[in-house]
């Protein structure tokens, strides 16, 4: 049973990237343009003459194997994706796909993680004790403004954070990811480097965590009026256990595991929301240089951020939902 | 939608003063409407919803019959005229002056930001509105296709909404944008159908679920054994049960794509030259409006951004209750 359920959960998400792949491959070829031949013409009318520029484009189609049928392609694209061989940019040639991701998938990966967990855990604990303790005006108070902040989509509420703390009230930067302008930077050995990525980390964080902190509470809350009504709540009170443990191991344990489900469901829109706020406040992540790509068209980047982002929210979801009936004994594998 | 609205038996009639004075005669008032009434006095956050929403479309709809101005030769314009590219050109710079000639000020490009704003949120909301509906009903008719039919159709499905939800539909739409039109972006009815095609996987799967569970109740069991056939089970008998649920994934799906045409539109791949409200933020970052101190610019399609999705929110909370009784607040 529990070996069905893993395979099965396995094949989609499986199915899942050969959805998606097909449809990065397929969409932009199927239209008929040609990324590298608007390069070029776009080079030439910047620079003047070039020569031979339908030669140079024939080169670096076969580069590309654009020369090829298309049935072959995509076996090369599919192939290739297996060995995550995202190809090379157009514009930043020779540089591999992979190479640019690497230098901008860190700042993704830390910003996303840290918070991630940092909203998730202080959002769920507030959503619990708003319900816990009616009589805490002070709580009682912050449920409204969490109310609007949970609607707010990330980069608006970023957008707001910007104008207010860099430029009204500068006091933080909102403009990339570590100070400019100093030769040999990044050096993450370097103290005063560190600090600048922290600096300039806030305001980008914030607004993440402010908005899904808000949206993990009002979800929590919900959740632990249900709790409450359970018989095991009262029968933990019969007992006479301590209201922490009450609060702790009888209704937030319980409480906690739908929202683990909202989160597994939410990642996409999650991961949509960083990259927003990484274009609003320029962040040298992936978010960053997916813009930038969009800008030139620099359709390789594009295909292989994009390949990325879905292998990683999928990724991220197929473990969610391994986990999941790890953590409640009351879900059983394959029992859907 | 019936059993949420039933009359609550311990309200007092006292309470209600209009009550007095209403019709005693009408018989669809005391059914439908006092009920429904009584019902939205407890469920605050849905009326909190409608009239944010409801105040932003009489600022709108005022907007557009009353807000005039006279442009560079002396004609008067209507915000239609005030809201297109250089509609007031060069005449003055970018500006803010909430008592002067133009109450929201004007952008970089010289446009009217009230008249910019007032044709704006209805495009962007046209956007949200037509895009949920398509994916609402492609996924409901799935959601009825796969119940009914079971089998290896009910797992295709299945498979397919289940592979579809984990990919993040912002990215996507970025292939589907920079694919189809190079260079530009996607005109406001392209963009429509493109989240559309995006955005039926979550409603089919919760609807396929409540399809299921409805199935196997009494009532429709006893239509079943009265000879009624399939079409007529599902839009007498279940249809008005499912409404609730359906309306509560549709104001969702509405929520989802207004922040879809918002986020692919920054990325500037919208019209860029559409009046909506994500081109207005697209040419804000582009412009750099903040760096520039034009503070204003911002401000008011961000005050517009968050009212929408406020009120969504509150009337999807407010939804959720009404579909699902048991998060009812105790009186």
């Amino acid at each position: 049973m529990v070996l069905k359920y893993i395979v099965s959960r396995l094949a989609m998400f499986f199915i899942s990237i050969f959805v998606a792949s097909t449809v990065i491959f397929f969409l932009p070829r199927l239209t008929g343009q040609n990324p590298l031949e608007e390069k070029f013409y776009q080079e030439a009318q910047r620079g003047g003459y070039l020569e031979d520029v339908d030669e140079i484009v024939a080169a670096f189609e076969e580069q590309y194997g654009f020369d090829k049928p298309l049935y072959q392609q995509y076996f090369t694209f599919m192939v290739n994706l297996t060995r995550f061989d995202l190809g090379r940019s157009i514009f930043s040639w020779p540089k591999t796909v992979n190479q640019l991701l690497g230098e901008t998938i860190i700042w993704t990966l830390a910003l996303s993680l840290l918070t991630g967990v940092i909203a998730f855990v202080i959002g769920t604990i507030m959503g619990a004790l708003m319900e816990w303790k009616r009589n805490n005006s002070l709580l009682m108070v912050s449920f409204f403004p969490f109310m609007i902040w949970a609607a707010v989509p990330y980069f608006i509420f970023g957008l707001v954070l910007l104008t207010v703390f860099s430029f009204a009230w500068p006091v933080l930067p909102g403009y990339g990811g570590y100070q400019t302008g100093v030769v040999g930077w990044p050096n993450w050995s370097e103290l005063d480097f560190l600090v600048s990525v922290v600096k300039h980390g806030t305001l980008p964080a914030l607004s993440i965590i402010l908005v899904s902190l808000a949206g993990w509470a009002m979800g929590m809350r919900g959740m632990m009026v249900t709790t409450k009504g359970e018989d095991y709540m009262l029968l933990a009170e019969a007992k006479g256990l301590p209201g922490r443990v009450q609060f702790y191991r009888y209704a937030v344990r319980n409480s906690t595991l739908p929202q683990l489900t909202g989160l597994a469901l939410q990642l996409g829109l999650i991961v949509s929301g960083l990259l927003l706020v990484e274009v609003v406040f320029a962040y040298p992540g992936v978010g960053g240089m997916l813009y930038s790509a969009i800008r030139i068209s620099d359709h390789a980047i594009i295909q292989g951020t994009v390949f990325v982002l879905a292998f990683g929210t999928a990724l991220a979801t197929l473990i969610l939902d391994m986990i999941y009936p790890l953590i409640d004994p009351r879900i059983k594998y394959g029992a859907t | 939608m019936d059993s949420a609205i039933q009359p609550d038996p311990s309200a007092t009639p006292t309470t209600d003063a209009t009550e007095v004075g209403a019709p005693q005669t009408s018989s669809i008032y005391q059914e439908r409407i006092l009920p429904t009434l009584r019902y939205l006095r407890r469920n605050r956050l849905m009326v909190l919803g409608l009239t944010i929403l409801g105040a932003l479309a009489l600022m709108i709809i005022l907007s557009y019959l009353f807000y005039r101005q006279t442009d560079l030769y002396g004609e008067e314009q209507g915000v239609d005229g005030l809201s297109t590219a250089l509609s007031v050109p060069a005449r003055i710079k970018p500006s803010w002056n909430p008592w002067g000639e133009f109450p929201l000020g004007t952008d970089e490009q010289g446009r009217d930001i009230l008249a910019h704003l007032t044709v704006g949120t209805p495009l962007t909301l046209r956007i949200g509105l037509l895009a949920a509906a398509i994916g609402i009903g492609a996924g409901m008719i799935l959601a009825f296709i796969s119940a009914y039919a079971g089998g290896w159709i009910d797992a295709i499905i299945r498979v397919l909404v289940d592979s579809l939800i984990p990919i993040p539909g912002l990215v996507i739409l970025i292939i589907i944008a920079t694919a189809l039109t190079p260079g530009k972006g996607l005109n406001v009815d392209q963009l429509a159908l493109a989240i559309a095609v995006l955005a039926w996987p979550g409603p089919a799967r919760v609807i396929r679920s409540q399809v299921l569970v409805m199935r196997e109740r009494g009532y429709v069991q006893m239509a079943r054994m009265s000879g009624t056939g399939s079409l007529g089970i599902i839009f007498k008998e279940m249809m008005p049960n499912l409404a609730p649920y359906i309306l509560a994934s549709y104001v969702a799906a509405v929520t989802g794509a207004i922040l879809a045409t918002i986020g692919i539109e920054t990325l500037g791949l919208g019209d860029i030259d559409a009046p909506t409200l994500g081109a207005m933020l697209y040419w804000i970052i582009e412009l750099g409006a903040l760096l520039k101190g034009q503070w204003w610019w911002l401000l008011s399609p961000i005050f517009v951004i968050v009212l929408l999705f406020v009120g969504l929110f509150m009337i999807s909370a407010g939804l959720d209750e009404v579909a699902n009784p048991r998060l009812r607040r105790r009186v």
